[in-house]
């Protein structure tokens, strides 16, 4: 709880702030979308959240989420699969990519930031050929299985939990009880601080980080796969630009530690929402124009991790 | 002896909930080795910050040529001419020996640096600290020792009248410190001053000019000269007797528990190691540092696999491939780097305590809170570590009690052989005797212990057989009636080869 | 110095034994392949000192650039602003016209204006007889552009750079279309309203052009196309209100939240309008999503799949479509013609004019069919 006051203020604050400054902020279509976002970007925030956790960095997030968001669709369509083999085959490339990330960064001793790097411009690069460049979704077929990231479980008549957000809670849940209630949460956070004492402890240290890549390629690829379900529509050149920043820095307002070993999910999950509320504030709120938008998250962002590093320093001195 | 240059009045200095110095006064005379010994958190160091400008003191006032000064910033206590070393060398491995001697000090104009002048001053300098490298020499082509007289030379560089070294020999070699000690006369000859901050009670015997005592941030006492002695350090750092330091009793020694052949380091993949140790028996390895002793305990636990050999460890042979195989067969090794492979400091004791057990304390993959929550008061209290808290974080206890944690983290393993790799290094008087107290518990229970140990005194008060190693070869062994220091050197030191030759 | 950058590039392009091809190849029409010399900044000394030998040898033959791979082909090139299904109908046209003149025909779709200028520097290197441009910054790469006019043939497509020394542009102009956008508008709400616009940069200038021409003609003023209102501002006349432009940086997520955004803020908008090919699908999946289609207007740009179905489904009024088979099929015809020395193709204005269509739903099916049979559906 401690851990993530600085962050859950932050929320808030900006929180009320648009609700008295923005047009229509507290209707139910507008909350309904600000929790599909938050889950459709959280995932990708959990995913990284679990590699920073061990000490490392993902970098590829953004173009594992255009390989699957452009993937499924390609062999949809135009391949004419299963929906269900694609979502199949989706799982198992993102595990693939995971155990591949994990290998070089364990066995080859290869720094997480370069091996990353390198699997963002190739699973881009393998997109683009793939596709050939063109656009990918599924027209106006496949309703049902598009559903997964369109509806919402309707409360009242405006307003919904989107199937997104509620995949983002049970992922959420499910990274909260293994992160603080499994032995292997436990191996990670400890190889995170002092990865060679947890090996001198008898942790199969190795195991445990090509896990963390594996959770999160494959969160990467739930993320991507509900993006697409959701928007329908993906360009191989740009799907996904970016979202592994979006995702760290989530993963940073939430407590992460770039150092490694710290971090909590109910941090990662509330980052995720701050940064969707900016965005959202800034195209509601009149006098916000939106070319400021890349402006006001970076000082939102900074401001909020200066303010956490003064409280953690603070109690800190208090010891 | 000579003029007083330094002089601290009365200085106290709080922290939130801790006096850490509440009142201490200290002389330190032109050309003078003023030895400053106490236990953990006696206040040493806080002290030595306030000498070095790094924090201010609350109350009392410094002197220094009998002028009253007050240091705002570490410039400032460099310019009066005080300079400190700290345990952790502060110097680029990346910079030449020259380099380092000038950052942030760099004479030249406009941003260029006056290279010839930094040779020319370095290569006085170095001289003076009797060091033979050029100064553009890269630093990490130096050993420790050497590196640790650059930093002398750096301190001397800035025309520092009183040196402050704190621990200066805990990773340097015999040799090294020998000659570190010879710099040190040499300072005193030519008027510097020297506070030397050591847990070694041998090196201050032989060093010091006169000893000064801190306990719980007050002056304990003073020893001059010719009264400095083991007993009457000890007796006032704890302020009791310490009679029985080393306790052993006399039990049976029970089965091979551990036994070693042709085992061949990475290191030393041409010298072949076999030992044996027996259930109850305490064995202690000697030698010099880098005589490979750590290499051998890293190898025996799988934390850098060996090249072959065999060991076999209560009947299960083979040679353990990493750490999780070495402690299924009942091996447990406690590193001699504490904070960097020991502990994790960020981690509450608790988790600290129970990380390598915590498997056999699970239900299915989820840890079983209250049985890990019984395992730790257990060990709490079985090793008496003093901590606030289970929730604690390691970083914030005392290195005797940190040590305390690495133990219990193997004790709920139930070894059957425990490898100690410089168990006391950094721990004050009384943690130590608790480690000795606990290793005797051990032993006398029936578990093997094989510990490396720098420290003679250690060595001879704790082992019932010494293993003396010498550039990665076991050189001889020497069983406990024949223990002598002259005895272990001669092996350390190659012993009989070296006499052939 | 040039001759020997220009080798360095070669060796760094590929092979070494791109060094021999040279002094085999044949040679059509000479000029002088200047190098840039940024490319070959952190280029090998010990490398650059070996070429310097070879170059002595190969000078003659160098100077006067080889590029084409198969013998006497002639090789254009059509360069994008982007990656996007419009381009692929710009290639085939192209690629058509290659076929049918016999030459090569390469198509480049740089990611950004920074690409654009390296893909452009690598054409230079590799020698192609001429190239076709569409213009990302046609006043900042003004520069660039006109390097490429110096050393080969440069024409423009799609966006003009007319400041440069380009022979000719092929087009359509964009403000004209950005009218006819409006005009479309109009029909779909001719009792007025108030009009949202999404665009996904508006740093290109047919971005600025097109978004211009829907603008005023929504709120009927003159025709005037070096006007521009800023995007965050409302323009209201008479009728028509357009309450904001909105950027997404071609991130789709953000395209589909920023329709969203403005359901939630503008809760009486009566039309959107999505300027850039992938925007009305964009608008559409929204306003689905919210249970708004129908009671929201949508007009828009380009021929995206599902932007034509939307309007045989009467869910959108309709779209302005440019004729990108028509640029890239030209751009290749005026190129070879000027290449061959013949510059009649140049019409006085500098402009050959490939104007836009206005597609509703009683012309689609001819539109669609003619489209599909292009792509080789």
């Amino acid at each position: 709880m401690k851990k993530i006051k600085g962050i859950l203020i932050t929320l808030i604050v900006i929180y009320v702030a648009t609700a008295f400054l923005g047009e229509n902020f507290l209707g139910g279509y507008n909350q309904g979308k600000l929790l599909e976002r938050t889950g459709l970007y959280g995932l990708l925030g959990i995913g990284v959240a679990f590699v920073i956790i061990t000490g490392g960095i993902d970098l590829s997030i953004g173009s594992v989420v255009c390989l699957v968001g452009c993937g499924v669709p390609w062999l949809v369509m135009k391949q004419d699969w299963s929906p269900g083999a694609a979502v199949l085959m989706a799982i198992v490339v993102s595990m693939c990519i995971g155990l591949w990330h994990g290998f070089l960064i364990t066995k080859l001793k290869l720094q997480p930031f370069v091996v990353t790097l390198c699997s963002l411009l190739i699973y881009r690069g393998a997109t683009r050929g793939l596709a050939e460049d063109q656009s990918q979704g599924f027209g106006g077929e496949y309703e049902a299985f598009r559903s997964w990231g369109t509806e919402a479980i309707a409360v009242t008549s405006k307003f919904g939990i989107p199937y997104p957000f509620v995949i983002l809670i049970v992922v959420a849940a499910i990274a909260w009880v293994f992160l603080n209630k499994t032995i292997w949460g436990r191996y990670l956070f400890a190889l995170g601080n002092n990865e060679e004492a947890a090996r001198l402890s008898g942790i199969n240290t190795d195991r445990m980080v090509i896990l963390s890549y594996v959770i999160c390629s494959m969160l990467a690829a739930l993320g991507g796969l509900l993006f697409i379900l959701n928007g329908n529509s993906a360009q191989p050149s740009d799907f996904g630009n970016f979202y592994e920043l979006y995702a760290i820095a989530a993963a940073v307002l939430g407590g992460c530690s770039l150092r490694g070993g710290e971090g909590t999910i109910v941090g990662v999950v509330i980052g995720t929402a701050v940064m969707q509320l900016l965005k959202n504030m800034i195209n509601l709120v009149d006098w916000l124009k939106s070319h400021m938008e890349f402006l006001i998250v970076g000082v939102v962002l900074l401001v909020a991790v200066i303010a956490d590093e003064m409280i953690k320093q603070r109690v800190r001195r208090q010891r | 002896m000579g003029e007083p240059f330094l002089e601290v009045r009365k200085i106290t200095k709080r922290f939130p909930g801790v006096v850490a110095l509440s009142g201490v006064d200290l002389r330190v005379n032109v050309g003078e080795v003023v030895a400053l010994i106490g236990e953990n958190g006696a206040g040493k160091s806080t002290l030595m910050k306030i000498l070095a400008g790094v924090q201010p003191a609350d109350e009392g006032a410094l002197l220094v040529d009998g002028k009253v000064v007050r240091f705002a910033h570490v410039q400032d206590a460099q310019k009066a001419g005080i300079a400190l070393i700290h345990q952790e060398l502060n110097l680029a491995d990346n910079l030449t020996v020259a380099a380092n001697m000038f950052l942030g000090r760099e004479p030249g104009k406009f941003g260029w640096i006056d290279q010839r002048a930094i040779e020319r001053e370095a290569k006085r300098v170095l001289e003076m600290v009797g060091l033979e490298v050029s100064p553009d020499t890269l630093l990490s082509e130096l050993t420790l020792g050497k590196q640790q007289l650059v930093e002398i030379a750096k301190a001397l560089s800035t025309e520092a009248k009183v040196i402050i070294m704190d621990e200066p020999t805990s990773s340097l070699s015999m040799n090294e410190s020998e000659r570190l000690f010879e710099v040190i006369r040499d300072l005193r000859e030519n008027g510097v001053s020297v506070i030397y901050i050591s847990h070694r009670l041998g090196e201050v015997k032989e060093l010091a000019d006169r000893v000064v005592v801190f306990r719980d941030g007050e002056n304990a006492g003073m020893l001059e000269r010719d009264e400095v002695d083991h007993d009457a350090m000890v007796r006032m750092m704890v302020g009791r007797d310490v009679s029985q330091f080393y306790q052993r009793t006399e039990h049976e020694l029970g089965e091979v528990a551990l036994s070693v052949r042709g085992l061949r380091t990475v290191e030393h993949p041409s010298n072949e190691l076999g030992f044996e140790v027996r259930a109850g028996e305490v064995v202690g390895v000697a030698g010099l540092v880098g005589a490979g002793r750590s290499e051998m305990l890293a190898a025996l636990f799988g934390a850098r696999p060996a090249l072959s050999g065999e060991v076999s460890v209560g009947g299960r042979e083979g040679l353990p491939r990493s750490p999780r195989e070495a402690l299924e067969r009942g091996l447990a090794l406690v590193p001699e780097d504490r904070k960097g492979q020991g502990v994790i400091l960020d981690m509450a004791v608790k988790e600290n305590m129970s990380l390598a057990s915590l498997r056999h304390a699970a239900r299915g993959p989820f840890v079983n809170v209250s049985k890990e929550e019984e395992l730790v008061a257990e060990m709490t209290s079985a090793l008496s570590v003093k901590t606030p808290g289970s929730w604690q974080l390691v970083r914030f206890l005392s290195g005797g009690n940190q040590q305390k944690i690495v133990l219990a983290k193997w004790l709920a393993l139930k070894p059957k052989v425990l490898l100690l790799d410089e168990p006391t290094r950094g721990i004050d008087i009384g943690a130590k005797e608790e480690i000795y107290l606990l290793m005797e518990r051990f032993a006398s229970e029936g578990m093997a212990i094989l510990f490396v140990s720098s420290e003679m005194e250690e060595i001879m008060g704790m082992a019932d057989r010494t293993l003396v190693m010498h550039e990665g070869r076991i050189t001889g062994e020497l069983a406990r009636e024949d223990f002598s220091e002259e005895a272990i050197m001669e092996l350390a030191t190659g012993g009989n080869i070296n006499k052939a030759e | 110095m040039e001759i020997c950058q220009g080798l360095g590039i070669f060796t760094l392009g590929g092979k070494l034994s791109h060094e021999i091809e040279f002094v085999g190849c044949p040679r059509e029409r000479s000029g002088v392949f200047l190098l840039v010399p940024s490319r070959v900044a952190g280029f090998d000394s010990r490398l650059m000192k070996n070429f310097l030998a070879c170059t002595v040898a190969l000078g003659a033959f160098a100077f006067s650039g080889c590029g084409e791979k198969d013998g006497g082909k002639a090789s254009y090139a059509l360069v994008t602003t982007g990656v996007a299904s419009f381009w692929d109908i710009c290639k085939k046209g192209g690629e058509d016209a290659g076929e049918e003149l016999g030459v090569e025909v390469e198509v480049l779709m740089p990611s950004s204006g920074d690409d654009q200028r390296s893909k452009l520097e690598d054409l230079l290197a590799k020698g192609v007889d001429g190239i076709s441009v569409a213009a990302i910054d046609p006043v900042n790469q003004a520069g660039l552009y006109d390097e490429v006019a110096e050393k080969s043939i440069l024409i423009t497509m799609d966006t003009d750079a007319p400041t440069s020394k380009r022979q000719v542009y092929v087009g359509m102009d964009n403000y004209d279309a950005g009218w006819m956008c409006g005009e479309l508008v109009k029909e779909a709400i001719p009792e007025g309203g108030e009009v949202v616009l999404f665009i996904g940069r508006l740093e290109q200038d047919n971005a600025k052009r097109r978004r211009q021409g829907v603008i005023d003609c929504l709120l009927d003023r003159g025709k005037d196309p070096s006007r521009f209102d800023a995007p965050g501002q409302s323009q209201i006349g008479e009728k028509y209100t357009v309450l904001a432009t909105l950027t997404d940086q071609f991130d789709r997520a953000k395209g589909k939240a920023n329709v969203e955004d403005m359901l939630t803020k503008h809760e009486g908008v009566a039309a959107m309008v999505g300027l850039f090919a992938y925007n009305p699908p964009l608008i559409l999946e929204a306003l689905k999503q919210a249970g708004r289609i129908g009671e929201v207007k949508v007009v828009g740009f380009d021929e995206d799949e599902v932007t034509l179905q939307a309007i045989k489904d009467g869910t959108v009024h309709g779209t302005v479509v440019q004729d990108p088979y028509e640029y890239g099929n030209r751009s290749i015809r005026v190129l070879h013609a000027l290449a061959n020395g013949d510059t009649s193709v140049i019409p006085e204005s500098k402009i050959i004019d490939i104007p836009a269509r206005q597609i509703r739903k009683d012309n689609l099916e001819a539109f669609w069919a003619d489209l599909n049979s292009k792509l080789g559906k």
